[in-house]
């Protein structure tokens, strides 16, 4: 048996994300993430290459995108003999996928693999009228002509104008994600110019990133589009404050906090991340950005114990950090994903809040603040969007270049997703 | 000084007279306003009035009645502009600003006595302000204080020290939430409160005291922003000071901005572009 090996992240890529029903309204999920891994197999030259595994997902999927990846791969340079397989953690697929790919190269399983994720809520998945599909299902089972002629004539017009639409919502509560957040910034008392100054810091930075260069080596052009569509390179302060709460009306009429400007629209995009073992990148020649090198899940009883929906990272990070034998302030970067303004600002508050760490995280202290400066440094997802599935990749190719550019160091990555789950990692180099 | 008992509420017709009558009034220089106080020596909060107070404006029950004893101070007030003590005439008197302080919350049944006493003159660059204080005590003990700040337009160098805005806080705001107020709001809200001034009522009674279109009652457009702004739980002190800037010409779409802290707020009434002020405010609490 192996002992545990280091996992390296060696590089990743991602197309431009594009707010939805923007310039990649006709894309599929497996356009997009085809040109994805085509784009990093072409950047570390694995044509022909069989890789460990491939592992990557998409939130809003077409059943008949039942094996995704693996289609994907089928289209790429790489060799057909790659492995590939689907998963599906919300907004934690993308890290949750480079944490089992790690895993499996830790473990010796595999040697390389690549982690990603996809979404798109343009190209969404618009399911028959339920009513309708009950009816096809029967006149599908009908022995005789007669059975399916009664089960066809059940069928109406209005069936086929009333499709049923996938909603960003809880299933659980009716709450939509945003009502969410809403309530934990009520909760929280996080005001609304704290989450328009976030949204303004995550717009500046994400267009100092591009001005710098940043992504050139991080991003493949797709559909001729070159920078994420949602960033405002030009957004001012006076902009967010002129956009209207769109969360409020069902959990804090008229006192809402959260607008367009400080919560992500929905977005069509991409991403992956090349992993590795040290033996697999050195054989290869192919520099090691930094490593994967902790992780955790938690999940929180938004139902019964009504905890933030959107609160589990605060749980996961200091568990995480105590196997780490690390504090809050041990870390150079912090890649808080930025859900909603609110997430991040809520998730800060409750670290530095005495009652919530003691009563809810059993911690003899609270974390501490952390130094703001070293937040999202690159931007978030409020600047370049949150194509669900394919933040985690963003985040973890992002971070671990800012390390290989600092040359030594550590960083925080914390994601929220839907059903109240939390994935969060450790990148060092 | 003199106090005046006022015993029931004025009828309609005795209000409008009293206003017009008064328009024959041509003051002078004056340098302070005769000491009078004029008094309602019981009224009883009516909950169904105030239902239908609160519907109009938007509170709703959980928010307590922050601005609604204002309505009981209203037959005192149209009582003194009628009377020979107010130097000057009931139209063509702006209302400017308006504090309220609450240091006890006021409930439906609850008996109270109302007073109005004249206040101080004080300079204005538009013309001479003055302020009526308002007071509401039940049990001889002074719940709910309100000081109504009055502008008579264009009276040529007005007496008193310069005014004072009561609004002092200043903060960046934040667009909030759009309200709309229909074209039939003056006479609804000209109904619940008494205040039924034409310039409110219809376009062709506004223009004869020169408006373009009736114009929300100010009180009624503080009140439909503050019902925005109000915590929905009921608070015994809370204190909100008002400034006019602009009429709000009926019918409208109106935005509200507002700055919130843990004990209070700072908020707008604008335009729909959320370009020009019709009031600013700030409620403490």
């Amino acid at each position: 048996m192996n002992t545990i090996r280091r996992v390296a992240i060696l590089g990743g890529n991602r197309i431009p994300f594009a707010r939805s029903n923007t310039v990649y309204s006709k894309a599929t999920n497996q356009e997009m993430l085809t040109a994805t891994l085509q784009g990093l197999v072409d950047r570390f030259n694995l044509h022909g290459e069989r890789l460990g595994d491939v592992a990557a997902g998409a939130v809003m999927k077409h059943s008949r995108d039942f094996n995704l990846v693996r289609e994907c791969v089928l289209s790429t340079t790489l060799s057909p003999e790659t492995p590939a397989f689907d998963l599906q953690q919300a907004c934690g697929t993308g890290l949750e996928a480079a944490m089992l790919v790690a895993n499996k190269i830790a473990l010796g399983h595999i040697e390389c693999g690549i982690a990603g994720g996809v979404d798109t809520t343009s190209d969404a998945p618009i399911a028959l009228n339920e009513k309708m599909r009950k009816i096809l299902l029967d006149a599908s089972r009908a022995k005789t002509t007669a059975q399916r002629l009664t089960a066809l004539s059940r069928l109406r017009p209005a069936m086929l104008v009333q499709p049923a639409l996938p909603r960003n919502g809880e299933p659980r509560t009716g709450f939509s994600m945003g009502e969410h957040a809403e309530l934990m910034a009520q909760e929280w008392g996080v005001t609304r110019e704290a989450q328009d100054e976030l949204a303004l810091k995550s717009h500046q930075n994400l267009a100092k990133a591009y001005d710098n260069g940043f992504f050139t080596d991080l991003m493949t052009p797709f559909q001729g589009v070159t920078k994420d569509n949602n960033l405002r390179a030009d957004l001012t302060i006076e902009k967010l404050r002129s956009l209207k709460p769109v969360f409020d009306k069902k959990v804090a009429p008229n006192q809402g906090t959260l607008t367009a400007g400080n919560s992500t629209p929905l977005t069509d995009g991409s991403s992956a991340v090349l992993l590795a073992s040290e033996e697999w990148a050195a054989a290869r020649n192919l520099p090691v950005l930094a490593y994967l090198t902790f992780s955790e899940v938690a999940a929180v009883d938004f139902f019964d114990k009504k905890e933030g929906l959107l609160m589990a990272p605060a749980y996961a990070v200091p568990r995480m950090l105590a196997r780490a034998g690390l504090t809050l302030q041990d870390f150079d970067y912090y890649e808080i994903h930025e859900a909603f303004a609110a997430q991040v600002l809520c998730t800060l508050d409750a670290w530095q809040d005495k009652e919530f760490c003691k009563d809810k995280l059993g911690l003899a202290k609270p974390l501490g603040k952390i130094d703001m400066k070293k937040l999202n440094v690159n931007g978030s997802s409020l600047a370049a969007g949150h194509p669900f599935a394919a933040t985690g990749g963003r985040i973890v190719a992002t971070l671990a270049k800012m390390l290989a550019q600092k040359g030594a160091g550590r960083g925080l990555i914390s994601i929220c997703a839907a059903g109240g789950q939390g994935v969060v990692a450790i990148i060092e180099r | 000084m003199k106090t005046i008992e006022v015993l029931r509420e004025p009828s309609l017709p005795s209000v409008l007279i009293g206003a017009l009558a008064s328009s024959t009034k041509r003051p002078g220089v004056v340098k302070k306003l005769p000491p009078v106080t004029l008094v309602r020596p019981e009224v009883v909060l009516d909950g169904a009035h105030i239902a239908r107070y609160n519907a109009l404006c938007g509170f709703t029950p959980a928010q307590g009645v922050l601005l609604y004893p204002q309505l009981l101070t209203f037959p005192l007030v149209m009582a003194y502009v009628g009377s020979a003590e107010c130097p000057w005439p009931a139209l063509g008197t702006v209302h400017l600003a308006n504090r309220i302080e609450q240091t006890r919350s006021l409930k439906a049944g609850d008996a109270v006595r109302v007073e109005l006493q004249t206040g101080t003159v004080q300079a204005h660059e538009k013309g001479q302000v003055f302020t009526l204080d308002l007071r509401i005590l039940q049990d001889n003990e002074q719940v709910w204080s309100a000081t109504q700040t009055l502008l008579r337009v264009g009276v040529p160098s007005p007496s008193g020290k310069p005014f004072v805005s009561s609004v002092t806080a200043d903060a960046p705001l934040s667009h909030q939430a759009d309200f709309s107020a229909p074209a039939d709001i003056g006479r609804r809200y000209g109904t619940v409160s008494g205040d039924r001034n034409p310039i409110h009522l219809s376009a062709p009674t506004a223009r004869l005291f020169g408006f373009r279109r009736a114009i929300a009652h100010g009180m009624w457009t503080h009140a439909r922003a503050l019902a925005c702004v109000l915590p929905q739980r009921p608070l015994e002190q809370a204190s909100v000071a008002v400034d006019f800037k602009t009429p709000l010409f009926l019918p409208a779409l109106a935005s509200l901005w507002t700055h919130r802290t843990s004990h209070g707020a700072l908020f707008e009434v604008r335009d729909a572009k959320g370009q020009k002020p019709h009031l600013r405010a700030q409620l403490s609490y």
